[in-house]
């Protein structure tokens, strides 16, 4: 039991006792450094494997790449060179223990850090996925790299962390709070948008409300709080932005149409050129038969085989056209399929503007309600007012009287 | 100077303090709680790589106060069960999961998991024999190697895997797993445990429960490998015998002096060395923190081993 274990955080209890000597040659190998041997070996070892042992001999292999100095190298090289593809792992460890699938996540740290480039592409993907421990593993994975050089700042990818806080798994929730804490501090007005916007948006939902606090409280500081309150927007302002954006995907929209439109008229240009060239090789083919048949069977061999090869080498390339025209075919659909999309997008976009429009025409009606409350009750005050005056003139018309009568009486 | 955990010692120490002891107590029961059910738990990839009491300990304080496993932080408890599993088959731990405890369910399901269901089956109707059945399949059929020892009044079945001693408390629905630094509680389970190294390590040295309730066991080095010591001490350290005797010997029967209850030396009519070591749970009358350890008893059989196998066996 070494110290430099004991520092990694594992520790080898004691030598095995059947050591697979395929093992043993990897151990080797990355002990002298061979790491691109290495690399080979161990796609030969894991290639080999059936269903039954793939994963044994995974398990085996990271728990040699975990012991082993040079272990973390050989990884790095194993997923570049796509030995390894790194969300089938995951699912892979997935149905192990907690031990290792942790401790390989602790291995892939310092690659996170360095290389998050390698694992953007999936993580998105690898947060959504329906197995929880996928689910906390990318979010580990995330923290690594929010943690390195790069930080993270796709807005998608926050929102995606973000959705985590309403997981049915509680430790998903802890680990989207913590995954966010982290890209928070790098990158602090992303999140807390993001994530006010993802409570607006589900407004009951006071889980949600309370894990965004959490990560709110650890990511902004009371100076952070002025600016994002400078940041943040009247709801005017809110809306006439969402309309802005509604616009702007609109015009996208209307360009991405026009593209396709383009692609299409394009690809109709080329179906009508292969049209062309079949006729083309069609009219030659008829030509030839002309031409050969009549003579044929005085031709001399050669001449024979010539033609058959002319033959067969047109019956191919009639077989391609054919091929041609069908994924053509396809591709038309294909775009179809898109536009409808499209279409269905642009619907929905324009019911949200819609939506926000009846939001603003209700805003607008209560606001005028609480006008005309507001002028009836100053009309009440002022005519409260109004009867108030009148009484006390009529008071001071009624003592007057009285103290006339007095008079009278007196003289 | 700040509040230390020196002064919660001495408090706890003060028996007249009852009911601030309580509120101390009841404050210790709620930050364990926090502890392990929230700040801990919650967060898996730290609780499994680096749990935040030490060995996870706090389990064991539960599993000893018998509580079932729904009062247990039950993540913390199978990432503790898998650490005992990977330990088993040779496999990175975290920990070396030393004076570990499982539910005995838990503990079958490890080390002997095709036949676990029955097995814990036949041990809550404490149906021993079948559960030896069991065992004696799995060894002589399955080839696997372990030994096994079910106590005198049936309240343990010792286990051993290679080096390593697991105790079933029969009685509590525990076993405690890789024994080593824990006490040994009763006379029982130490006398089982001599039983079973005896059997395998010394079984021609005499063993038996005296009326002191103290286990004696009786070792002998016959009295022609004495003669063979040199009467001076010896320059090389070539010869075995003159070696052990000139200079290991006395520092055998000082280690052996320091766990064993009593030490009895004398030469029988046969001119043979007789030591007589006796046992006892507490190694000490006067010293009650000197309990006898699983660990020390290890070093004991370790040294009957060599009188046995060094100078006993071959020369007799």
């Amino acid at each position: 039991m070494g110290m430099n274990d004991k520092k990694k955080g594992l520790i080898k209890m004691s030598e095995d006792k059947e050591q697979d000597p395929e093992l043993i040659k990897i151990k080797d190998f990355i002990r002298d450094e061979r790491f691109d041997d290495v690399v080979q070996i161990i796609a030969l070892y894991l290639g080999d494997a059936t269903d039954e042992n793939y994963l044994d001999r995974l398990e085996n292999l990271m728990e040699t790449l975990l012991i082993q100095h040079g272990g973390r190298t050989v990884l790095r090289f194993l997923i570049e060179q796509l030995v390894i593809d790194l969300p089938s792992l995951l699912e892979s460890l997935s149905k192990r223990d907690s031990v290792l699938r942790y401790s390989f996540l602790l291995l892939l740290k310092s690659f996170c850090e360095n290389e998050c480039d390698l694992f953007m592409p999936f993580i998105e993907d690898l947060i959504n996925s329906e197995d929880p421990n996928i689910r906390e593993a990318a979010l580990q994975l995330t923290i690594f790299m929010a943690g390195g050089d790069k930080g993270i700042d796709d807005e998608l990818l926050i929102k995606s962390i973000s959705n985590k806080l309403t997981d049915e798994k509680e430790f998903i929730v802890e680990k989207a709070i913590q995954t966010l804490k982290v890209i928070g501090k790098s990158n602090t007005s992303l999140v807390s948008r993001v994530l006010s916007n993802i409570v607006k948006e589900n407004a009951e939902n006071e889980e949600l409300k309370q894990a965004a606090d959490l990560v709110l409280k650890a990511i902004v500081s009371v100076n952070q709080i002025e600016e994002i309150v400078e940041e943040e927007l009247t709801e005017s302002e809110i809306i006439e932005k969402e309309e802005d954006e509604i616009s702007d995907k609109e015009i996208q929209l209307k360009k991405k149409k026009i593209e396709l439109k383009k692609k299409k008229l394009e690809l109709e240009e080329k179906l009508m050129n292969e049209k062309e060239k079949s006729l083309k090789f069609k009219e030659e083919i008829i030509e030839r038969e002309v031409e050969i048949s009549p003579e044929r069977e005085d031709l001399p061999k050669k001449l024979k085989k010539q033609i058959k090869k002319d033959e067969n080498e047109i019956f191919d390339k009639e077989i391609e056209l054919k091929k041609k025209y069908i994924e053509i075919k396809k591709k038309k659909l294909e775009i179809e399929l898109k536009e409808k999309e499209f279409e269905e997008i642009s619907i929905q976009e324009r019911e949200k503007t819609l939506k926000i429009k009846e939001k603003l025409l209700e805003k607008e009606s209560e606001l005028s309600h609480v006008e005309i409350e507001l002028q009836q009750k100053k009309i009440e005050e002022k005519e409260k007012k109004l009867r108030e005056k009148e009484l006390e003139h009529a008071e001071v018309i009624f003592k007057e009287l009285e103290e006339d009568k007095r008079k009278e009486k007196n003289e | 100077m700040p509040l230390t955990s020196h002064h919660l010692r001495n408090l706890l120490k003060d028996s007249q303090l009852d009911k601030e002891i309580d509120e101390l107590t009841e404050l210790m029961v709620k930050r364990i709680n926090q502890l392990c059910f929230e700040d801990c738990q919650i967060d898996r990839i730290a609780c499994t790589l680096q749990p935040k009491c030490r060995q996870r300990w706090l389990l064991k304080l539960r599993m000893l106060n018998k509580l079932t496993l729904d009062d247990m932080p039950k993540f913390c408890y199978s990432v503790h069960k898998n650490i005992i599993f990977r330990d088993y088959h040779n496999k990175t731990v975290v920990y070396k999961p030393t004076d570990s405890y499982l539910y005995t369910i838990d503990f079958l399901d490890v080390f002997f998991h095709g036949d676990y269901r029955k097995l814990n089956q036949y041990y809550s109707k404490k149906q021993f024999r079948d559960c030896i059945k069991i065992f004696k399949d799995r060894i002589n059929n399955r080839d696997e190697h372990f030994q096994y020892l079910l106590t005198d009044k049936e309240n343990f079945m010792i286990f051993k895997f290679e080096e390593k001693i697991h105790v079933m408390f029969l009685n509590e629905n525990y076993v405690l797993s890789n024994a080593n630094r824990d006490n040994i509680t009763s006379v029982e389970l130490l006398k089982g445990i001599c039983e079973l190294f005896a059997r395998l390590y010394f079984p021609e040295f005499k063993l038996q429960l005296g009326f002191d309730n103290r286990i004696e066991i009786k070792s002998i080095i016959p009295g022609d490998i004495l003669l063979k010591v040199s009467k001076e001490p010896p320059e090389t350290k070539d010869d075995k015998i003159d070696d052990y005797f000139w200079n290991i010997f006395s520092s055998d029967l000082d280690a052996l002096s320091q766990h064993c209850k009593e030490i009895n030396l004398y030469i029988n009519k046969q001119n043979d060395l007789i030591i007589k070591i006796h046992l006892d749970v507490n190694s000490s009358d006067f010293d009650r923190k000197n309990l006898l350890r699983y660990r020390d008893l290890r070093l004991i059989f370790n040294i009957i081993f060599r009188f046995y196998n060094d100078f006993y066996i071959i020369w007799a």
